[in-house]
């Protein structure tokens, strides 16, 4: 069969599968082993195992779980609300000062997460009850909260990134700092819509609420004094010559956890568990994906199907941009059902070649991809970030909190749109910081 | 829908013995994960601090991190999936009535049991080839490669249990299908 | 048409992939019935999982370095031990010899063969200062590519980080690390001459060796037609003249790159090497001739040819 029409019947019975209910991962293992069977025989099948192992058998993975734990951690503490609260306080006189408050905690948070759903947890406990009394529309305060959540995989550290820099053998390093400043500018956006949205609402109320004295906005200070400590410290191990990016995740998960049970008194052992189990699930569901995605993209290759995509590709003669603007259809697409993770590996290998043969920088385009992930996990039908701002408050529906994410998914695409007017917006740092790229 | 992160969801046991010591064993997997995670983090940070204050050498502590974090990630696979963390799409069974929802969940069951077995078979086979031959890693360390590739089969194995656990929970009517409610 | 499959970790213009694809194409154009189909760029298996696969007949062919499999074969890693091969020259003489042979036996123990022979050759770079003889590593962060060089460093008194190749570079640029050892062409390929001052080349004599032969799963090429296996022969010979030959450029090659790119060039004396390989002989080769039983025979073998 010819590899192309081979990889059409392959993308069919993958959306056909994933979408019975079957778990992501085991769903990849299926349809490889089905595929390798039909067209490899038995033996490719007694390599899958080895090939799962092997997949995972690579150090810079260490740094999912310990990133996650960092998140998790602290977002067990009132530390988010500290920050939250810290923010409101200066912001007071700014229109919609509370939801810009929230995203700018968002924003920080996310400096020190490195998956989302955590992100949104820690400052959407506080801020959503806070900012629907004071009267802000429950999609604004659901809505805000999901996408600012989403800033955690831009934002570095970030799992999505970490599994790039493994899949497309880029710089993890080089990929973190990309996504500083596309993270500053999305967390603008959002701010500047926000502003936008309560000022043209009209609602005086969202003015002028709570006003605070100086001593109280000094006083509040020195509790976000750990937050800054740990991303601090995180920055000097990374970039000041004591770890590599992928053993500073373990010195920030051990400085969270310590923080976390010095400062905030998080030593109940029950609460400890509650920390590591959550950290626990998601990492090892995101590590079976890695897994599974890699005996799927063994099998993709093995009947020559990356192989023939990438140079059906290369024959087709279409403007760059155009080529650019469908890769980032079918990622939204893409992201719609699946976690970024199960797409950054089943598209990476394919889209990478395309990408470079194109003349499009890979860490340029590793931001483009990020923020199209962001986008998927603010959408139905797999949306994580909606699923935990609706066990924060199950009394907003989900359709409520859809709506409300929709202007900043405009936000999102802008950015998009931005990045690919000025693609220094994510090159510029990690050159400046490291040098020129390859 | 599913995907949920950070809900309470849970495999549904009600008293039934072989559910709840099914359930007890994937907890029990669960806390050996979570505790090799935590082992994953000391020894990077030890390692860290051999080079960088005693500027030592450190020759095993990479290879002895890598193999925790793939075992911790087999070794959780059931504990996962008992909290029901492992993310799924059901576009499909949400589409369904109840009854044709049941036998998707039957078909899926089935395929989900049927992949998992055939990697424990074929895992198993791969450690038993690596302990019959001697295998080690090609490092200073030496690891005799059979003790990380034990993962393999005891982390489907204990996967597998739990499936058949989560199918028999449905059958007997202890759990819904896709624990979706109707 | 009987197909074989070929898997390799290198990128399309790295010598070991051209050496693969002379074999596929002259098997091509012998018109035998056979195809060689190429997965480069760890494409299929990553580098340190292809001989396993070779090994129990689930992969045809790969170009590797054998030392990756020592730990299913201690004796492999004589193929990347310290001062046992002098030169390039050298390296083609030990291809012929009685302890090749052995090797070639070891492998036919996992159902393997050789194809093609060939040699590379790798260098040391230090971020502040140049390292040619073992007194320059003592007290230096390093490091090495293969457990024999790792020993052997650690007896001169060098602190051994072990880490992928691919993380070199930032190692390097953060001071993590302030000494590599590995192949010249690595040491292109990662740019490691953005980050260090000084680069010890391969050159008359050298330290760093490596045996990366094309391998082919025994039994796959014994079920071939005659004409086949005629054909797979004809076309190695062919390629491994031409490996020996691109082996030695490639070292000038890497010192050329990193003299263009301001690196102080240093050279290894007859004397240098001379007290690297007395060390090896007190830490690395002890070391192998204690773990492997066979180990003194087989070192012995590999020390007599000239
Ligand atoms: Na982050
Ligand atoms: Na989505």
């Amino acid at each position: 069969m010819d590899p192309l029409v081979l990889g059409g019947l392959v993308g069919l019975v993958t959306i056909m599968v994933l979408f019975s209910g079957v778990s992501v991962a085991m769903g990849l293992l299926i349809v490889s082993a089905g595929f390798l069977i039909i067209f490899d025989g038995m033996r490719s099948l007694e390599l899958m195992p080895e090939i799962l192992f092997g997949k995972l058998d690579n150090f810079a993975l260490l740094s999912i779980p310990m990133f996650i734990i960092m998140g998790s951690s602290i977002a067990s503490t009132r530390a988010g609300a500290d920050l939250y609260e810290a923010l409101e306080r200066w912001l007071t006189r700014v229109p919609g000062g509370l939801v810009i408050s929230n995203l700018g905690a968002c924003a920080l948070f996310a400096a020190m997460s490195g998956s989302s759903p955590a992100t949104c947890a820690a400052i959407g406990k506080m801020g959503i009850p806070e900012m629907r009394k004071r009267g802000y529309p429950d999609g604004v305060a659901a809505g805000s909260i999901a996408a600012g959540g989403t800033l955690g995989i831009l934002i570095p550290p970030s799992v999505t990134m970490i599994v790039y820099g493994i899949a497309t053998e880029t710089s993890i390093g080089r990929l973190f700092l990309a996504g500083v400043i596309p993270g500053l500018l999305l967390v603008g956006l959002f701010m500047a819509w926000s502003m936008y949205a309560t000022w043209r609402s009209g609602n005086t109320e969202l003015l002028s609420s709570g006003s605070y004295s100086w001593a109280e906005r000094f006083e509040i200070l020195p509790r976000v004094l750990p937050f800054l400590a740990i991303i601090v410290g995180v920055l000097y191990a990374m970039y000041g010559g004591i770890a590599t990016p992928s053993e500073t995740a373990a010195v920030g998960a051990l400085l969270c956890l310590v923080i976390a049970m010095v400062i905030y008194k998080l030593w109940n052992p029950r609460d400890l568990w509650v920390v590591l189990r959550d950290s626990t699930k998601e990492s090892v569901m995101i590590l079976f994906i890695i897994a599974a995605a890699g005996v799927f993209s063994y099998m993709l290759s093995s009947l020559y199907i990356t192989q023939s995509i990438a140079e059906w590709i290369g024959t087709l003669d279409v403007n760059r941009w155009v080529l650019m603007g469908a890769v980032n259809v079918f990622l939204i697409i893409a992201g719609f059902f699946l976690p970024p993770v199960a797409v950054i590996l089943m598209a990476a290998p394919i889209l990478l070649p395309i990408i470079l043969t194109a003349g499009f920088d890979p860490i340029w385009f590793a931001v483009v991809l990020t923020i199209n992930m962001e986008i998927g996990l603010i959408s139905p039908p797999v949306g994580l970030n909606l699923y935990v701002i609706n066990g924060i408050a199950p009394d907003i529906s989900l359709r409520t909190i859809l709506i409300g994410s929709l202007p900043f998914v405009g936000c999102m695409l802008l950015a998009i749109v931005l990045l690919c007017m000025f693609p220094g917006l994510a090159t510029w740092l990690p050159d400046a910081v490291m040098g020129a790229a390859l | 829908m599913s995907g949920q992160l950070s809900t309470g969801a849970l495999a549904r046991t009600g008293d039934n013995l072989f559910l709840r010591g099914v359930a007890a064993l994937s907890t029990l997997a669960g806390w050996c994960s979570a505790g090799m995670i935590v082992a994953a983090v000391a020894i990077t940070c030890q390692m860290i601090f051999v080079r960088f204050v005693l500027n030592g050498s450190t020759v095993w502590q990479t290879e002895a991190v890598i193999y925790l974090v793939i075992a911790a990630t087999l070794i959780g696979l059931p504990y996962v999936q008992r909290l029901r963390g492992h993310v799924n799409v059901d576009l499909i069974p949400l589409a369904l009535g109840a009854k044709a929802r049941f036998y998707m969940f039957l078909l899926t069951s089935a395929l989900s049991i049927g992949i998992i077995a055939l990697m424990l078979w074929y895992g198993y086979e791969y450690w038993h080839f690596a302990w019959d031959r001697g295998w080690r890693s090609d490092t200073i360390w030496g690891v005799r490669l059979w003790i990380p590739y034990l993962s393999l089969p005891v982390g489907f194995a204990l996967l597998l249990l739990q499936l058949i656990a989560d199918l028999v929970a449905v059958l007997l009517g202890y759990d819904n299908p896709f624990g979706l409610e109707d | 048409a009987t197909e074989l499959r070929l898997s390799h970790q290198w990128s399309n213009n790295d010598i070991r992939h051209k050496v693969a694809q002379i074999v596929a194409d002259g098997v091509a154009e012998a018109d035998v019935d056979l195809e060689i189909k190429i997965f480069g760029s760890k494409s299929l298996f990553k580098p340190r999982e292809q001989y396993k696969p070779l090994s129990r007949g689930q992969l045809d062919m790969t170009v590797l370095p054998l030392s990756y499999a020592g730990g299913q074969q201690p004796a492999f890693n004589l193929t990347l031990m310290p001062g046992l091969v002098k030169n390039h020259d050298h390296a083609a003489r030990l291809n012929e010899s009685p302890f090749m042979e052995a090797l070639e036996a070891k492998m036919a123990e996992d159902d393997v063969m050789v194809l093609v022979h060939g040699y590379l050759a790798g260098g040391f770079a230090g971020k502040d200062k140049c390292i040619t003889k073992p007194a320059d590593v003592e007290g230096l962060q390093t490091r090495a590519a293969g457990k024999s060089f790792e020993q052997m460093l650690a007896g001169a008194g060098a602190s051994i980080a072990s880490m992928a190749s691919s993380e070199i570079y930032n190692a390097m640029q953060t001071g993590v690390l302030s000494a590599a050892n590995t192949s010249s062409s690595s040491f292109v390929s990662y740019r490691i001459y953005e980050q260090v001052s000084c680069y010890t080349p391969a050159g008359d004599v050298a330290l760093w060796f490596m045996y990366q032969p094309l391998l082919m799963n025994k039994s796959t090429f014994e079920g071939l037609t005659e004409d086949q296996q005629a054909a797979l022969l004809a076309a190695s010979e062919k390629a491994q003249a031409y490996y020996l030959e691109e082996a030695k450029k490639e070292d000038a090659a890497s010192a050329k790159v990193f003299a263009d790119a301001g690196v102080e060039i240093a050279e290894m004396s007859q004397a240098d090497f001379e007290a690297w390989r007395a060390l090896a002989q007190e830490t690395s080769y002890a070391k192998f001739v204690e773990e492997v039983p066979d180990g003194q025979e087989l070192l012995d073998m590999a020390l007599s040819v000239e």
